[in-house]
């Protein structure tokens, strides 16, 4: 017997935030094993998961329609499908209005709102949220009549559908009967749905759960708020006609609504603004005009020869239509530099000699033979894509607030970042919900890393060690629960940095809602849906090392020694050997505890060889088993050789071994002769992070077209497996050269600027590996002088003193806010201050500032000691101001009132003192405490002597505990690295210990670990055997880099 | 021990007892299997979980500590919560080992205990206190001992005596106070972290500030603060009552199905009602013990002691006579032990005594029946939250009748189900999943008409989660039922009128 046709239009995915309970993709994956031939995605108060439907959808073969469940003023939920274009643009207006008008994550749309959009949009009567079904339960039947009346009068009968639900439920058929006589009273067309919430029926569990974190219960308490059966999932046409035979037209209309429903995501139509040029002049005409001033400014005589690659760039750009684009990013970028702000293009504009000459890039990319293509090709079908750097903070923000201010509210907007269900967050959340303790889950999430095994069986075994015993009747629906959540989304937010502009109003294209951050609005979709849909994103991100580097500019300046970061001395002997010591604390980029284990075996020599360092510590690289190949070629001990002799030009300068990105495409067009169409389609595959499925389908089209092309088993292998790991996370070279700049100049900065260096880094936390309290003992180990912070001394942020001291600032004491901090330094300007009654009375602190200011040590040169200060500021805080003001004032005349009698309190111990600097200041200007504790823990190695002794020792070492690695490419490695007076000491724990003495080395601030030395290279590790903590005392806690 | 200068200048007119680590030491006295281990109790929620006390074989870990890091640094650490119940009867344990020092007594916090000792007779009163310590000790509760002019000293001193001294007498105030921790004197938190600042770590270093400079900057608290650490200030005790009842009641969770874990709490119980029969000059002639039962049964047994007698040891060698011999249905989850009190052997007993003789004080009808099966057990039955089929639950009898509630929207409909109880199991054919015939107990019928199925399910996070469908049917030879499937069984549940 044949059905007819149905289509599910009431489908709602997980991007219904704590609602449906699938993926847009199983949805999809789900009509096609159903044979559904279209389906709807009607998600709460947003188009969030309409991408991936309409990108899966086409995989598929299904047709991915739009709609959207709308929150309306009265709570009631009224499900709209999407006609036409114009029912889009609509549907987006209604949403961003909705959305911006109230709080984030809530929406409301208003009832008069709908007349004037609902052309091209398609109502359904709803479910039992919907208008007709809530009215009927709560106040009857003519109260349901009348709010179909009013649908109807906004949408007229040709665009309203009565919707039929059957989920199996005693009295469901009472409601239908209402609605089908409605419906025929009025002459209205059936709609049978079955207003899905999960693909498959044990998407139920994934519901229910969700059902709970909505209302913040638990399962055993959530009653009839969770669903009573598990029949809302995806049914066939078969299951619907039998579900509906008494009905046939309600299934037989699913099929010719579909096809009313015009409008898929193919039809987007989004253009990037064009760039306002004077009458006559065109976009191209004005990008030429401006690329061949900065070829003169940056080639000076030797322009001629950049000359070809600018005219091949010219003619391409303006011939695919992104002049404008090329002149926009250009102008941003000139705001930034006419407010002072340091700009820097990344990633693979780089490769672009007109990204470069217009100043969007600083990297020469024909100096540096990089590979155009990359960047822009022919055959690309979507935008480049322009990163550009800013320093973090304030001046960042100036930048994206402009973008705002010239495009408008509606014409720019951040995209948006998927927060997801993860591993750790999921077993809290389901524990929380199947009513596990607090204490146990609290045990369960930080035994959960997000680098372990994310398979059941692995969870299963970590929550066992949590406490979680083996026959707790719970735990295996906290696995399935915890399984079918991981990669689901949980909730919208923000993206780093990628900004959209449109030339039309956004919500034309994609809706927008409000951002936490107070003046952000951000767009319903990621970037990578953004990029699906042909939306050009600017990425303005934020970059610790830039702020660093714009705040040492500006300190040096002051100090009368300036520094141009574009004109550095280039191979700086001094800078290289800093660099080949692996003397890094506080270096872009190669800080990190593997970069600094490689950098005394790789010996860079030269700028590239920067390049090359940044590039190879990636898991992409790391993966791939790039790094000892590299490195063995490099030290001579193997010889050089090629996968392909036609790979040697591609991979010579890394020596045979494949380590950008750049390398890959060029040779898939060269080995492969992949079309340029297809080496973007390579290159987006590369980029793509949410599932790895084109990346397979792209590996098995260049395999073959590899050894289709007479390229050996053995080296297609490699290749592909290079291919593989760069999924992984691999750098493209330009990007890599773009960052070996900042490399050198940090590099530059900390040898030749090191007090300001220091200063700034200080001035800039938190950024970078290392905590404020490294920095300073890693600056007094290079001889410099680090000065407390003093009231009569210090600015608001740290400072330099003479050539070789650094002056903390009033900023650096916990609490302190930055205006109180500037008005004093502002006070003492205009007359020093006499002492600490004076002080008191021209500042603002608060009496918590002022505890936290005597605390550090700040007031000593006013008040003799810490305590001392403790105590006088105490009574301060307890008077009342006025009466002080005129104490200091009237009585004894400004600024002259007589210093305070002595204070009762002894002085603080240097061991108090050290607590004291670590509780306020998280740092302290003295000594390490493991110069204290030492003497109570013989048999301690200090970390400086370890690369004197010999290979294979066993030995003892003790410190705290400033970073804890487990990088995913270390298979369970753990990487933990001490600090003592004297430096660092590595340590490697192997998996099987690491399990043994995970509390241990996950919680405790200070260690012991015993093992055995291990040298190679001039790189020194302790393999641990065992771990204990370093405990008897009191140590300080300080922060430490951990599992990032 | 005597603490201070060698001249006693009068005697202590007050004692405090005071068990260290109470909350630890009540959880024990409940729970065997947390004897000889190390043991600590947690405050807070979630992720501020923190450790609030610990025994004394906790080592390596304190309070405040977070409770992950504190199973890090103590391996085999058994951490666990109050327990309220625990703590009451180990106070009643101690109030009791009071009384039986003097009748003027305040319960003055948990695990501790003021005595005002004015009049008594120094030599008897450390002859019985020490007497009174052992015994608190055989029962599981290590008490200390302070005496001293003041009830605040005097609490100082409990807190500083030890295991070598554990009855420490005050003589000189001034020498004692000095060196001990601040934090004895309870500074408030905001108080505690700025004289942590100022380095002022005992009660001597506080009392060497002037007075006057503290108050300017730490306000009357810290007046108060500065007279509590110099042992100053005068209070009255507020006197607790004897008990006049002498019975314990108490649960198992889980419920025990074997006796020593009956007899080790049923011990701790006889324990605290040997102590308050003591305090109050008693003994008791009669015992009666209630085992509460799983399933709703109880077994009660009164038993007439051939001596009337005070110790514990020879009621428990009756009560576990009487146990040893007895086999329940269920797993015991509640007992409850009455002692009739009477005077010491030689007062001759009462003609009228009996072991409900204090029973109006504490029992009305409706927690009579409440005590028998459960106050869980009690109320009035309405529909469930859930849509599982004959879902209920039980409302607590209401002290007012409530409103009549307003009609609703839909008034049900359709006919009314006469249950089966049990439902019937029946054998039926289908045609695809509908059903076409059902035999067995008693009908043998083909199906006229049948409507649903309807289903339900849920519960599916539990070992047992539940699935039904329904059907309404109405057969060939008359009669309208409903029939529910769960899996291939059939059964059916009751007629539609």
């Amino acid at each position: 017997m044949n059905h007819p046709m149905y289509v599910e239009l009431h489908a709602r995915s997980a991007f219904s935030f704590l609602r449906g309970a699938s993926s847009p993709e199983d949805l999809i994956a789900a009509c096609a094993r159903l044979g559904l031939p279209a389906i709807a995605l009607c998600d709460r108060d947003g188009v969030y998961g309409a991408v991936r439907l309409h990108k899966a959808g086409e995989a598929a073969g299904v047709r991915a329609l739009v709609g959207c469940e709308l929150t309306m003023e009265d709570g009631g939920i009224l499900p709209v499908l999407v006609a036409s274009r114009e029912g889009y643009r609509a549907l987006g207006h209604l949403l961003t209005t909705a959305h911006l008008r109230t709080a984030k994550g809530a929406s409301r749309v208003a009832w008069s709102e709908l007349a004037p959009a609902s052309d091209g949009l398609i109502a359904l009567t709803g479910d039992e949220a919907g208008p007709l079904r809530r009215a009927w339960r709560e106040r009857g039947g003519d109260a349901a009549a009348a709010a179909g009346e009013r649908l109807l009068g906004l949408f007229g009968p040709d665009r309203l559908y009565v919707e039929l639900q059957r989920h199996l439920l005693p009295g469901e058929e009472a409601e239908n009967r209402f609605l089908v006589a409605w419906a025929r009273a009025r002459d209205l067309p059936l709609l049978a749905t079955n207003g899905v919430l999960h693909a498959g029926p044990s998407g139920r569990r994934v519901a229910d759960v969700f059902t709970c974190l909505r209302h913040h219960t638990t399962l055993d308490a959530a009653g009839r708020r969770l669903a009573a059966n598990g029949e809302r999932h995806l049914k066939g046409a078969r299951a619907m006609a039998a579900l509906f035979a008494d009905l046939p037209e309600a299934v037989a209309n699913t099929g010719r609504l579909a096809e009313r429903l015009r409008f898929t995501l193919g039809d987007l139509g989004y253009h990037f603004p064009d760039y306002r040029v004077e009458p006559g002049e065109t976009q191209a005409g004005r990008l030429r005009q401006r690329a061949e001033a900065g070829a003169r400014a940056r080639y000076g005589r030797a322009a001629a020869a950049a000359q070809p690659q600018i005219e091949r760039e010219l003619e391409l750009i303006a011939r695919l239509g992104f002049s404008g684009y090329f002149l926009i990013v250009e102008d941003i970028c000139a705001f930034a530099k006419s407010r002072g702000i340091l700009v820097q293009g990344r990633g693979s504009a780089a490769n672009s000699v007109i990204c470069y000459v217009l100043g969007i890039t600083a990297v020469d990319p024909i100096a540096h033979r990089l590979l155009f293509e990359r960047f822009l090709s022919e055959g690309r079908k979507s935008w480049p894509d322009i990163d550009l750097d800013l320093p973090s903070g304030e001046r960042r923000e100036t930048v994206i607030q402009e973008v705002y201010r010239r495009y408008g509210r509606r014409g720019a907007a951040m995209t948006a970042n998927v927060i997801t269900f993860q591993d750790r967050s999921a077993v809290r959340e389901v524990g929380k919900v199947l009513g596990l303790s607090d204490d146990l889950l609290d045990r369960c999430s930080r035994l959960v890393g997000s680098r372990d095994d994310p398979s059941p069986r692995a969870l299963g075994e970590r929550l066992r060690a949590a406490g979680v015993v083996g026959d707790q009747p719970r735990l295996g629906a906290l696995l399935d629960v915890c399984r079918r959540l991981h990669g689901l989304p949980r909730h919208l937010g923000q993206h780093s940095g990628g900004m959209v502009l449109s030339a039309e109003p956004l919500d034309h294209f994609v809706p927008l809602e409000n951002a936490r951050m107070p003046g952000r609005s951000v767009l319903q979709w990621d970037k990578d849906d953004c990029e699906d849909m042909g939306i050009i994103k600017v990425d303005l991100l934020g970059l610790g090392m830039m702020a660093v580097l714009q705040e040492s500019i500006e300190l040096c300046a002051q100090r009368g020694e300036p520094v141009d970061l574009a004109h550095l001395p280039p191979a700086d002997p001094a800078t290289f050997e800093l660099i080949r010591a692996a003397d890094t604390v506080g270096v872009f980029q190669i800080e990190s505890r593997a970069q600094m284990a490689t950098l005394p075996r790789l010996r860079p020599e030269n700028f590239y060889d920067l390049a090359i360092e940044v590039a190879i510590i990636r898991p992409g690289p790391i993966q791939g088993e790039a790094v000892n190949p590299y490195l063995e070629r490099r030290a001579g001990r193997q010889p050089v050789t090629y996968p392909d002799e036609r790979a040697r030009p591609i991979l010579e300068r890394t020596l045979g071994v494949v380590l950008f990105q750049e390398q890959i495409l060029r040779l898939a067009m060269e080995l492969g002769r992949f079309s340029p169409e297809e080496a973007d389609e390579l290159r987006r595959a590369i980029g793509f992070k949410r599932t790895d499925a084109r990346l397979r389908r792209m590996e098995v089209k260049l395999a073959r077209a590899f050894r289709d092309n007479g390229v050996t088993e053995a080296a297609t292998d490699y290749l592909i497996r290079s291919l593989a790991s760069f999924s992984l996370y691999g750098f493209p070279e330009s990007h890599a050269i773009s960052f070996a700049l900042l490399v050198y100049a940090s590099a530059w900065l900390k040898v030749h600027r090191s007090a300001v260096f220091y200063a700034a880094l200080l001035n800039c936390q938190p950024m970078g590996f290392y905590s404020a309290a490294t920095l300073v003992q890693d600056a007094r180990r290079r001889g410099l002088t680090v000065r407390p912070v003093c009231v009569v001394a210090s600015g608001a942020p740290c400072t330099v003193e003479g050539s070789d001291a650094i002056r903390l600032g009033l900023l650096s004491v916990r609490g302190v806010r930055a205006e109180a901090a500037r008005a004093a330094v502002a006070a003492r300007g205009e007359r020093a201050f006499a002492h600490l009654e004076d002080f008191l009375a021209r500042t603002a602190f608060t009496p918590g500032e002022r505890r936290a200011l005597a605390e550090a040590g700040a007031l000593n040169a006013l008040a003799g000691h810490r305590r001392a200060a403790l105590w006088h500021v105490a009574v301060a805080a307890a008077d009342d101001d006025l009466f002080r003001r005129a104490a200091a004032e009237g009585v004894t005349g400004p600024g002259n009132a007589g210093a305070p009698p002595a204070a009762p309190l002894t002085a603080m111990t240097p061991w108090e003192r050290l607590q004291a600097d670590y509780a306020t200041l998280a740092l302290t200007t003295g000594a390490h405490p493991m110069k204290w504790l030492r003497p109570h823990l013989p048999g301690l190695v200090p970390a400086a002597e370890l690369g004197r002794l010999r290979s294979g020792l066993r030995v003892r070492i003790g410190g705290t505990v400033i970073t804890r690695q487990r990088p995913g490419t270390a298979k369970g490695v753990c990487f933990v690295t001490l600090e003592d007076e004297t430096g660092h000491a590595n340590a490697i724990v192997r998996p099987a210990l690491f399990e043994r003495f995970r509390s241990v080395i996950t919680l405790e601030p200070a260690l012991v670990i015993t093992g055995r030395l291990q040298s190679r290279d001039g790189v020194t590790h302790v393999i641990a055997e065992s771990v204990a903590a370093l405990g008897g005392t009191e140590m300080p806690v300080t922060s430490s880099h951990d599992f990032r | 021990m005597k603490e201070g200068s060698a001249s006693p200048t009068a005697s202590p007119a007050f004692a405090v007892l005071r068990a260290e680590a109470f909350g630890v030491q009540a959880l024990r006295r409940h729970d065997p299997a947390l004897a000889g281990r190390p043991v600590a109790l947690l405050t807070g929620a979630g992720r501020e979980f923190v450790i609030a006390e610990r025994s004394p074989e906790a080592t390596g870990i304190r309070p405040g500590d977070p409770a992950a890091l504190a199973l890090a640094r103590c391996p085999g650490l058994c951490l666990g919560e109050r327990n309220v119940e625990a703590e009451v009867e180990a106070q009643r344990l101690l109030l009791a080992a009071a009384l039986a020092l003097s009748p003027r007594v305040e319960a003055t916090a948990p695990g501790m205990c003021t005595v005002d000792l004015q009049g008594a007779d120094a030599a008897a009163t450390d002859t019985a206190l020490r007497r009174r310590l052992a015994e608190l000790a055989r029962a599981g509760l290590e008490v200390r001992a302070g005496l001293a002019a003041s009830p605040l000293v005097a609490a100082y001193a409990a807190r500083r005596a030890d295991a070598t001294n554990p009855v420490l007498v005050v003589t000189d105030p001034a020498t004692f106070l000095a060196p001990l921790p601040l934090a004895w004197a309870e500074p408030a938190p905001a108080c505690a972290e700025l004289l942590e600042h100022w380095g002022i770590r005992t009660l001597g270093e506080l009392t060497a500030l002037p007075k006057a400079d503290l108050a300017n900057r730490l306000g009357t608290a810290g007046v108060a603060l500065w007279e509590r650490s110099a042992g100053q200030g005068v209070r009255v005790l507020r006197l607790a009552e004897p008990s006049r009842t002498f019975a314990a009641e108490w649960s198992y969770e889980p419920p025990v199905e074997s006796l020593p874990p009956l007899l080790f709490r049923l011990r701790r119980y006889a324990e605290r009602v040997a102590f308050e029969l003591s305090a109050a000059h008693c003994v008791a002639d009669g015992l009666a013990l209630t085992l509460f039962l799983e399933d709703g049964a109880e077994h009660r047994r009164e038993f007439r002691l051939p001596e009337p007698c005070g110790q514990p040891d020879r009621w428990m060698r009756v009560l576990q006579a009487h146990l040893d011999t007895v086999r329940t249905a269920a797993r015991v989850r509640a007992a409850r032990l009455v002692a009739s009190p009477a005077r010491p052997p030689q007062v001759q007993d009462g003609l009228f005594d009996t072991g409900l003789q204090d029973a109006p004080a504490f029992w009305d009808n409706l927690a009579r029946i409440a005590a028998i099966v459960g106050d869980e057990r009690v109320g009035t039955p309405e529909p469930g939250d859930s849509p599982r089929p004959e879902s209920f639950r039980l409302r607590p009898p209401a002290e007012a009748i409530p409103p009549p509630a307003p009609a609703p929207v839909h008034a049900a409909r359709g006919p009314v189900l006469r249950r089966f109880r049990p439902a019937r199991p029946v054998c039926v054919a289908c045609a695809g999943r509908r059903p076409v015939r059902i035999e067995g107990s008693g009908w043998q019928a083909a199906v006229r008409d049948a409507r649903g199925p309807w289903r339900a399910s849920g519960e599916w996070w539990k070992p047992r989660a539940w699935a039904a469908e329904t059907w309404h049917v109405e057969l060939a030879a008359g009669g309208l039922y409903q029939l529910a499937r769960a899996g291939l069984a059939w059964r059916v549940e009751g007629l539609l009128d």
